[in-house]
């Protein structure tokens, strides 16, 4: 019971997320249009068109907004007219704006008084039709003389449908749907779909991020991070947790100062080392105070990728080996003092007792830490940015950002950030293969 | 190994004992020796980079752009680079919203994670192995894939670019390791104590209020600490859930190509100040947290 709100918590944050995030990889929420036998959505479907699907427009009609909401969208107003007849009778019905001029309004702009239109055109009826509620498809129930006067007794909005069939196939699909969806041309006959409103499973995501040309240079850039990195901070990770598993005098001291890039942001680090490496930074001070150099060295410009990526390793094995040193400790005060007077009871050197009685005992940390730091290694991001701009050199993340960020385009940038996480789960599944810790050794 | 004495022990004042108990003390001095070094090496390699920057934010903007500079630090001391960081548009904002953000989730994860936390030390309720690896499996996670999809949600929810939702998903990535840290810092308080104050006619609540919380206290403070810097530092998620209520980190993220080396300079100063000072508090809780996952 104690624990429910963090499950929910969780649950809310993470398992959500993942789910919304598969579906903005791989679902196209607007791939298809399903198209109706008639202007409403009640009619069945008659068939499918494609997103970007040209059509021809067949007709058009009005029908009931269902939601007021929607934009994008091409309405009629029709209104309910009263008319007096001269000879005394009278009369209520439907038409729309077209055929009624509206001729007084009240202050706040609703339609008070009208005069029915005349119709243009001697071969056509003159009159118009009253039906008995909005839209074309109404029951007619009157026919109003031309310029007959008339009060508007209510207002409706229409949103217009268009029946429409897929124009560059033979065969294609016709049927109605609302304007919001279609898009028609000046000539009023032909037009595409603009958007669909069923969504539908797609790998066009998936394809758009491997077509991109950033994306091959990130994922090899990552990769090529993660194999500089992880060993280099292996080792020094292991030296600095024999540092303080040694206890030596000050050792509290010591370890505040290991620890202190633990709680450092990556960018905090990647501005820490601009300051280093950039043009007027310390290393070319130093370098030049040495008498190494005569004039700055350039490190971090679009010319020198190598450079970039070299100070990247270096800030990153700053910044992330502070937490492999920790788990590593607390693997070591694991071990017990036993295992280590005996090997040293029997003349094992200090270095035969770290390699053949600590590392061995230290595996299931060394797995944990292997994990944590892989995971965190494929995500690498703001030292990126900090000390390359994030052009020259581009990891998956920053690719992920730029998706999202400067091309709006959020369905490939998840595909990206699902990218990361199918390595991130492959190399832990391969950590927790390729290790496995003998029942033995785990005690 | 000539001087192994073999599978039976000579007695103990002979002297190959004696011999090999000179040579075990002469290699270990040599050894301690080695370990001194080794410290202050890694030490320096740790302190170096952070004192430059300190020194670059502490002193005129002249001599932040002067080359070659002065290796010596904090010449001439001046607040002048820090003042003009201050002053820029948006710093101070981002500095404000960047506590607040960070404050909300200490507080949620703390009130969210201390009751969790007890109960997963306390009390075996089936699943608690599976509790454990899910935490330990959403620490992992990137946040990378959250963040986008968050985003996303909380556009359609209209809670967008606020300090509040950015803080809540702060306290979802911060609660795994809280409730880590407080389960074994609950864990280290002997149940006994407990049962004792029972036995004295406490209430449960009573002796977990007077005995076991004052105990676990300092465990939870340090938690807190944590999830305060876990927030200060986060940047991806922060620059993809704010627009116009940037966190700090956010803001510098997005300025960073724009501007000088005085701006990067105190901005970095001011991303990690905090965790240099908070680092101090929690560095011995960190192991219980590790020791734990790695049973």
């Amino acid at each position: 019971m104690l624990v429910a709100p963090v499950l929910i918590f969780l649950g809310l944050f993470f398992a959500y997320p993942m789910y919304e995030g598969l579906r903005l990889a791989f679902w196209d929420d607007d791939a298809v249009l399903p198209l109706r036998e008639g202007p409403s959505l009640d009619a069945s479907e008659s068939g499918r068109l494609p997103q970007g699907a040209a059509v021809e427009v067949l007709g058009r009609q009005g029908n009931l907004l269902a939601d007021a909401e929607a934009t994008d969208l091409l309405t009629e107003t029709w209104y309910r007219v009263a008319i007096h007849r001269p000879d005394g009778s009278s009369v209520q019905g439907w038409a729309p704006e077209s055929r009624v001029r509206v001729r007084e309004e009240s202050a706040d702009g609703t339609p008070l008084t009208a005069t029915i239109r005349p119709k243009l055109g001697d071969r056509q009826d003159p009159r118009t039709i009253l039906r008995d509620s909005p839209g074309e498809a109404a029951a007619q129930i009157a026919l109003a003389e031309p310029r007959a006067a008339a009060a508007v007794v209510e207002a409706a909005i229409l949103e217009v449908w268009f029946h429409v069939r897929g124009a560059d196939v033979a065969d294609a699909d016709q049927g109605w749907a609302p304007s919001r969806f279609i898009q028609v041309f000046g000539d009023e006959v032909s037009g595409r779909i603009d958007r669909g409103s069923a969504g539908e499973f797609t790998t066009e995501f998936i394809r758009k991020m491997f077509d991109d040309r950033f994306f091959g240079p990130a994922w090899r850039t990552t990769l090529l991070l993660l194999a500089l990195i992880i060993p280099a901070q292996f080792v020094l990770a292991l030296l600095m947790a024999l540092v303080i598993h040694a206890r030596i005098k000050l050792n509290s001291w010591f370890l505040y100062v290991f620890t202190i890039p633990m709680g450092m942001s990556d960018l905090a680090v990647g501005t820490l080392f601009f300051s280093i490496f950039t043009g007027n930074g310390l290393l070319n001070s130093v370098l030049e105070g040495l008498g190494i150099i005569d004039s700055p060295h350039v490190f971090l410009s679009s010319q020198t990728r190598n450079w970039i990526i070299f100070a990247i390793v270096v800030a990153e094995i700053w910044r992330s080996t502070s937490i492999v040193m920790v788990i590593l400790v607390s693997g070591l005060q694991a071990i017990p003092d036993e295992n280590l007077e005996a090997a040293e009871l029997f003349g094992a050197s200090y270095w035969q007792r770290v390699r053949h009685v600590m590392l061995p005992l230290l595996k299931p940390s060394i797995q944990v830490a292997l994990i944590l730091r892989t995971i965190l290694a494929l995500q690498v991001f703001a030292v990126v940015i900090a000390l390359g701009g994030g052009d020259t050199v581009t990891v998956l993340t920053n690719e992920t950002f730029r998706q999202y960020f400067d091309f709006r385009n959020n369905n490939v940038a998840a595909a990206y950030a699902l990218f990361v996480m199918v390595l991130s789960l492959a190399s832990a599944f391969f950590y927790l293969r390729s290790m496995r810790t003998d029942p033995e050794i785990r005690r | 190994m000539t001087d192994m004495p073999g599978r039976c022990l000579p007695p103990l004042d002979s002297p190959e004992v004696r011999l090999l108990h000179r040579r075990m003390k002469r290699r270990s001095r040599r050894g301690r020796l080695w370990t001194y070094a080794g410290a202050v090496v890694i030490a320096l390699w740790i302190l170096i980079p952070l004192l430059f920057l300190t020194s670059m934010a502490f002193t005129t903007r002249e001599t932040v752009r002067s080359y070659p500079k002065n290796v010596l630090p904090f010449i001439p001391f001046s607040t002048d680079t820090v003042r003009f960081f201050l002053d820029q548009p948006g710093v101070l904002d981002g500095l404000r919203n960047s506590l607040i953000v960070a404050a909300i989730t200490l507080l949620l994860s703390t009130v969210l994670a201390a009751p969790a936390g007890y109960a997963i030390a306390r009390y075996i309720f089936p699943g608690r192995d599976v509790v454990r690896l899910g935490i330990l499996a959403v620490r992992a996670f990137p946040i990378v894939v959250l963040s986008i999809p968050l985003a996303v949600l909380f556009l359609r929810a209209g809670i967008f670019d606020s300090v509040w939702s950015l803080a809540l998903m702060h306290t979802a990535l911060a609660m795994p390791t809280s409730v880590l840290i407080i389960a074994s810092v609950f864990a280290s308080v002997p149940h006994e104590l407990e049962e004792a104050g029972q036995v004295f006619g406490a209430s449960a609540l009573q002796s977990f209020w007077h005995i076991v919380l004052p105990l676990a206290l300092p465990g939870i403070a340090a938690s807190s600490v944590f999830a305060f810097v876990l927030s200060w530092n986060e940047v991806f998620a922060a620059g993809v859930l704010t627009l116009e209520n940037r966190t700090l980190p956010a803001l510098l993220l997005v300025q960073l190509q724009l501007s000088s080396d005085a701006y990067q300079f105190a901005g970095g100063f001011f991303l990690m100040a905090p965790s240099m000072v908070f680092m101090f508090f929690i560095r011995n809780y960190l192991f219980n947290l590790w020791g734990q996952v790695t049973k």
